[in-house]
């Protein structure tokens, strides 16, 4: 019993911590105010700083020793940033508590993960080597957010349906899917219509951490038109076009997602012209690799948003909300000519 | 079809096309649930498909086809919340079939197997051309569905077959192989596991069958280290694998291999162990598919579903020649010789022939010739 409460603690998106929160406390926010509830929102607060500071909400031992409050501050957590409403505390929320959750299960034993796994719907059965086989659907639907070749399906043991997987890249996909399960959480609406007094506190001071981390961070204008690239291509783009210098994984994203939405080798290079150390030849053969017309034909994949996130380089903007991947930005509607077979 | 029938040649199609639907209407049945899908049509080929139909049920989307006697009708690979709706986000998507489809590559041959028209003057002759050589305009090819091109894209979808059961695990049940009625061969796979599939997840699917993005460097390393079980090396990576080493063994005995040799050997692997699918087709999760069993109106006959177990063993142009026998005539401008139902036809040019209805239609559908009467 202990054992497991620890572990509802440690991960309290798992559905026994849901189970043990519904069943001891009560969490309609109008009793928020009046039961003393403070310590859990004060540690919700903290879980949503740690992730806006640090990209990483961390779980000590001794948070998890006082399982009730740790429990109860994840679904507390969760009503902040779903209130707060502003799609990069969202999402840099739910990378936070994904990654933390991350490094604390690559030290738990192998019955464990493969529990925590199973209780997410990330099935895993671990073979004679230690290593673990998961169903196609399951690992595609999860490593479309890694844009390294080894992810690929091609690159892996596949058979019968399954695909195998390492301990650490099984941590890895559980990663994933507890990011989604935590963003997808904050869309929802929270359920009062009016905001307790304490709850909006908590809110500003959330906020106020965002202002200031945002003050400190380099001017990112978005562009006030709103045109049909993602505000983090347009601002990698209007960076360039100031001959600003980018860094290597920013120029890694403009050219992948350029190279994916048709545009023709020549365009791409000449968005490049502006960089300092500009050289036609070396980016015309750095362009040509990425897609795949060099180099044994490997075509690279446009960066998820979860990794543009953990770069530093989103700015959501409205019509981010639910985008998983730069490309489906806007929602790809597309009309004109049917497409038959 | 071609574009540009005449009215008589059109009526003609109508006539047949209807004969084979009365008949066979209970075969004409699309995937469930059939409220759920969006359905296109061509009418006539002059005007654009009409799309965006859905129908509450079969009897209603049976009378339509009665009524209207499409040349060629669509259902889509999704099923949607509102199929109806002409904005496709709208549709709301719930999920998509997979959706494969092989094509036979063209097979230009020279002589009378083959014939060509210029689209500006109209000038028209056997054989192969760049350009008219009359006007020098753009030229198309008319092309007869060649046998031996077919046996190879269907050994092509045996092999996509083979990988869909033995390295993703889906279940014979669950695969449907069809000829497309022209062509080539496309494999329906409603799988329950796989319905959900983003476009960038089967855009995965579509990599692993293609087998791009395979990385060569980690194979070498194990090639030259040998320092993986064999046995374990399943799916493509092991396919690969036993071929390089098929070929080494097969090879002068040299000692070492180099890595240009040893990548020399993957390349070839590569072409020998991919399947050839079309790749857009299978991302596109909103793609209309062509109905199983409806007339295909480039050729006239029709989509065929093919037993698994009798896969190779299949006769397209034969088991799918659905039109009549009635001898009709038709004014032929030009037509390569080609094999139907067992028989060859042609090649004729700039004369009148009268044949079997469904070789008239062929050579209809094929812009050859026109209906003359019969
Ligand atoms: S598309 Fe994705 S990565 Fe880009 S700004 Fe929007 S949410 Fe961030
Ligand atoms: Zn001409």
């Amino acid at each position: 019993m202990e054992g497991n409460v620890i572990r509802a603690a440690r991960y309290p998106f798992l559905p026994e911590a849901r189970e043990f929160v519904s069943r001891h406390i009560d969490l309609s926010l109008e009793s928020l105010d009046k039961t003393g509830s403070e310590a859990a929102l004060k540690r919700a607060v903290e879980r949503v700083k740690d992730a806006l500071i640090l990209k990483e909400v961390r779980v000590t031992p001794q948070h998890e020793s006082n399982y009730v409050r740790e429990m109860l501050s994840f679904p507390l957590a969760i009503i902040l940033v779903s209130a707060i409403s502003n799609e990069y505390i969202r999402r840099i929320y739910s990378l936070g508590e994904s990654r933390g959750a991350y490094k604390r299960m690559l030290r738990e034993n192998d019955e464990t993960l493969l529990f925590i796994g199973e209780r997410l719907g990330v099935r895993g059965i671990m073979d004679n080597n230690g290593f673990i086989k998961i169903s196609i659907p399951t690992y595609l639907n999860l490593a479309y957010v890694f844009h390294e070749h080894r992810w690929k399906l091609v690159n892996r043991i596949v058979d019968k349906g399954y695909v195998w997987v390492s301990r650490t890249e099984y941590a890895r996909l559980i990663q994933v899917e507890v990011n989604n399960y935590v963003y997808e959480k904050t869309l929802e609406p929270i359920p009062v219509t009016v905001v307790p007094q304490r709850l909006k506190e908590a809110m500003k001071t959330i906020i106020e951490t965002w202002n200031k981390l945002e003050e400190s961070k380099p001017s990112h204008a978005i562009s006030e038109e709103a045109g049909e690239n993602p505000p983090c291509i347009s601002r990698i783009l209007k960076r360039m076009e100031a001959g600003e210098n980018t860094s290597h994984f920013e120029r890694l994203v403009i050219a992948t997602f350029m190279i994916a939405k048709g545009k023709d080798i020549e365009e791409i290079i000449e968005l490049f012209s502006k960089q300092p150390d500009y050289k036609y030849n070396i980016t015309k053969y750095q362009v040509e690799h990425l897609s795949g017309l060099r180099g044994g034909g490997k075509k690279y994949s446009v960066p998820s948003c979860r990794t543009i996130l953990a770069n530093g380089l989103c700015y959501p903007d409205e019509k981010c909300k639910g985008v998983k991947h730069p490309l489906g930005y806007g929602g790809r509607s597309i009309g004109g000519k049917p497409r038959v077979s | 079809m071609v574009a540009g029938v005449l009215e008589a040649s059109l009526e003609f199609l109508k006539r047949e096309f209807f004969k084979y639907y009365y008949e066979n209407l209970d075969r004409l049945v699309p995937p469930g649930p059939i409220g759920k899908r969006e359905f296109g049509f061509f009418l006539d080929k002059k005007g654009g498909m009409l799309r965006h139909k859905c129908f509450n049920n079969l009897k209603d989307f049976h009378e339509f086809v009665l009524k209207e006697i499409p040349l060629d009708i669509y259902v889509s690979a999704a099923r949607y919340e509102d199929p109806g709706n002409r904005d496709m986000g709208e549709k709301k998507l719930i999920d998509a079939e997979l959706f494969f489809d092989i094509d036979a590559e063209s097979a230009a041959l020279d002589s009378d197997e083959s014939a060509w028209i210029c689209l500006k003057c109209g000038k028209y002759d056997y054989g192969i051309k760049e350009k008219c050589p009359a006007c020098g305009s753009d030229i198309e090819y008319l092309e007869t569905v060649n046998e031996e091109q077919l046996n190879k894209a269907l050994k092509e979808t045996d092999k996509l077959v083979r990988i869909l059961t033995d390295d993703f695990g889906i279940n014979s049940n669950s695969i449907h192989v069809f000829f497309s009625g022209n062509r080539g061969y496309h494999v329906h796979v409603n799988q329950e596991e796989f319905l959900s599939l983003t476009a960038e997840s089967r855009r995965e699917l579509v990599d692993y069958l293609l087998i791009q993005g395979f990385e060569e460097k980690k194979l070498i390393e194990v090639l030259r280290k040998k320092s993986l079980i064999i046995n374990d090396l399943k799916g493509v990576i092991g396919r690969i694998y036993r071929r390089v080493l098929d070929s080494i063994s097969s090879g002068k005995n040299e000692v070492v291999y180099t890595k240009s040799r040893l990548l020399k050997y993957i390349n070839q692997a590569i072409e020998e162990l991919k399947v050839r699918i079309d790749p857009v087709v299978t991302i596109d999760t909103h793609r209309l598919m062509r109905m199983p069993n409806s007339i295909n109106s480039n050729s006239g006959m029709a989509k065929r579903a093919i037993e698994l177990k009798k896969l190779l063993s299949f006769n397209p142009l034969r088991e799918a020649v659905v039109l009549g026998e009635g001898e009709v005539i038709v004014k032929v401008k030009i037509a390569p010789r080609f094999k139907l139902c067992g028989r060859t036809f042609g090649p004729f040019k700039d004369e009148e022939v009268e044949l079997p209805a469904y070789a008239a239609a062929y050579i209809v559908c094929k812009g050859m010739g026109e209906y003359a009467g019969g």
